[in-house]
């Protein structure tokens, strides 16, 4: 049964020092699902998904990810990582930076489609450093998902990127989901939230609740998500 | 121009240097390093250069020198046999020995002498002081014997190593081609390595099937093709345009320059897991390669060094590779010589020793 899930999150902790980044978070996203992580600043979102990657241990707890137990480098090659910060070569020209992210994970095609979908093919030539930041940021997403992942950990992928542009991004999040990528994606932006097939709202290191938006709505009794996620966030607070 | 307006700047940075302690450390702490480093070495040092007398004169002058030369300040003397000399020039432990033949004295009384004169002539600066000693013993003992004398002094001198034409450069050269490669290597391996920190790119890279090993690895030969192109006209440029006095092996050379190279790029990944800023991996120079330049003999030989900084020296990866390439470009050294062996088995080791360091402290400042 744990095969159905894309990533199985089983009461894990983190402290870094005296501050406990994550306590206790129990959380499962299935394959082809579009999963938001909603929370403030330094509420444990970012140190969840470095989780799913292998780059951060828990303390305790178990974190498995496309069936395998993490960390475990071998599989990384099905997971696409966006980081909050775009994260590129800025002496590399757009083409190069994604042909070396496809390189590193092992294939080699998927260029030209990863640069179509973020409609940057036509600048494929422009180094980076001379290239705005949301251009930045749309390429930092063509280098997630050039070598088509099974499991896509998007942290803030449209910060930056034009409201028309981020209604394209998200209606290609919705065909790759559909054709059986998981994705989740970290986000303060309501009307992205409401694209989430399903969200989590972590406070303080712990997943407060969980459901669909209209379910999360309704149990806050609120008309927008919004308002939702700031009277839940406060009622615990 | 407002007083107040600067007062902010010059506020604004000291605040900022009292939370970075390391640079603090390093403005006030270096200095003391360097120059207490430099005071040791040069004050401790045993500078006088060691020289042989093997006496084989039948008549008396020959001892008259060789007591005037015992109490000769610029070097120190031994008691030697004349068949040994050769054989104490090649491991080091003399810079010089002097032989006065058998008609020493009977030369004296013809107006001509012709002491011999051995030197291991790798190291011009021990040159001067033997022949001036040889000199002034010379005048002395001559005067008391037979004053009032017309006499020639024609030393028959000879070089182990180089020759008449041997200069400055062609000892310092020799080290100073593996001490810029390795120098300009390594703060272009700890700079980039950061900013691959600092980009966020390595935490992409971790977060992909990559293994340690091979970002270590492939950082490796990336910088190493560059360096090795470096190193091909760093000697050029010295043997063609400088003419760097070379009597081995030109391959040899390169592939000495060619190890340091990967030691200085493995050096500078592993430091750079050390460092946060661009500003603090530049700290590392004074820290890194100053102490390296000082002790490993590329200026001062190891063997004049005081006790504990040789022991300092004998861990410094610099000191094996100058050794080694002083070896092959002044004496001629190939790889049957032990010494050059153990130099380039040392710098060996150091890669690997660095290439393992290198690999396992890289995930530490990521997560």
């Amino acid at each position: 049964m744990s095969d159905s899930w894309a990533v199985d999150v089983e009461d894990v902790s983190k402290n870094f020092g005296d501050v406990k980044a994550l306590d206790g978070v129990t959380l499962r996203v299935r394959q082809g699902e579009i999963y938001g992580l909603l929370g403030p600043n330094g509420s444990g979102k970012t140190t969840l998904i470095r989780m799913f990657v292998g780059l951060v241990a828990p303390n305790a707890g178990t974190v498995t990810v496309l069936g395998q137990r993490m960390p475990n480098v071998a599989m990384l090659s099905h997971v696409g990582y966006m980081t909050q910060a775009a994260a590129l070569y800025p002496g590399l020209s757009v083409e190069e930076n994604v042909r070396f992210f496809a390189a590193i994970n092992g294939t080699e095609g998927g260029v030209k489609a990863a640069l179509e979908f973020v409609k940057l093919y036509d600048r494929r030539a422009s180094v980076v450093s001379t290239l705005s930041g949301g251009m930045r940021q749309r390429l930092s997403l063509a280098c997630a998902l050039v070598h088509k992942p099974q499991l896509l950990l998007l942290d803030e992928p449209t910060v930056g990127v034009d409201p028309q542009l981020r209604v394209e991004l998200w209606d290609g999040f919705k065909e790759m989901a559909d054709a059986g990528t998981t994705i989740i994606v970290s986000s303060h932006v309501m009307d992205e939230a409401e694209r989430c097939q399903r969200l989590g709202l972590i406070l303080f290191g712990k997943l407060l609740t969980e459901g669909t938006p209209g379910e999360i709505r309704s149990r806050a009794g609120r008309p927008t998500l919004e308002e939702a996620f700031l009277s839940l966030s406060q009622s615990r607070a | 121009m407002s007083g107040k307006r600067v007062a902010a700047i010059t506020k604004r940075l000291l605040q900022q240097f009292r939370r970075d302690r390391r640079t603090l450390a390093l403005l006030f702490v270096a200095p003391i390093v360097i120059l207490g480093l430099l005071g040791y070495l040069i004050r401790g040092s045993a500078s006088a250069p060691a020289v042989g007398i093997a006496n084989e004169d039948q008549g008396p002058l020959g001892a008259t020198v060789a007591a005037a030369l015992a109490h000769s300040s610029g070097i120190s003397t031994t008691t030697i046999q004349s068949s040994d000399g050769d054989a104490k020039l090649k491991d080091g432990s003399l810079a010089a020995y002097i032989v006065f033949p058998p008609d020493f004295s009977s030369q004296a009384q013809a107006g001509t002498i012709a002491p011999d004169v051995h030197l291991e002539g790798s190291q011009p600066g021990t040159i001067a002081p033997v022949l001036q000693a040889l000199q002034e013993a010379l005048i002395s003992a001559v005067s008391s014997q037979a004053p009032g004398q017309g006499l020639h002094v024609q030393p028959r001198i000879s070089y182990l190593y180089g020759g008449p034409g041997f200069d400055t450069l062609d000892y310092f050269g020799a080290a100073f081609i593996g001490l810029v490669v390795f120098f300009l290597v390594f703060v272009v391996t700890i700079v980039s390595f950061l900013n691959e920190r600092s980009q966020g790119t390595l935490e992409r890279l971790m977060a992909s099937p990559l293994r340690r090993g091979e970002i270590v690895l492939g950082y490796m030969l990336g910088f190493t093709v560059l360096a090795l192109i470096q190193a091909v006209e760093v000697l050029v440029f010295a043997l063609a345009v400088l003419k760097v006095h070379n009597s081995g092996n030109v391959a040899l050379i390169f592939g000495i320059e060619a190890l340091m190279a990967i030691a200085a790029v493995n050096l500078g990944i592993f430091l750079s897991m050390f460092a946060r800023t661009e500003f603090q991996a530049v700290q590392f120079i004074p820290l890194v390669i100053v102490p390296q330049f000082l002790l490993s003999g590329i200026l001062f030989s190891v063997s004049s060094e005081p006790k504990p900084l040789q022991l300092l020296s004998g861990v410094l990866p610099l000191t094996y590779a100058v050794n080694g390439l002083r070896d092959v470009m002044v004496r001629g050294a190939d790889l049957s010589w032990g010494s050059l062996q153990l130099d380039v088995g040392v710098v060996a080791g150091f890669i690997v020793v660095l290439v393992i360091a290198a690999a396992t402290t890289l995930r530490r400042r990521i997560a």
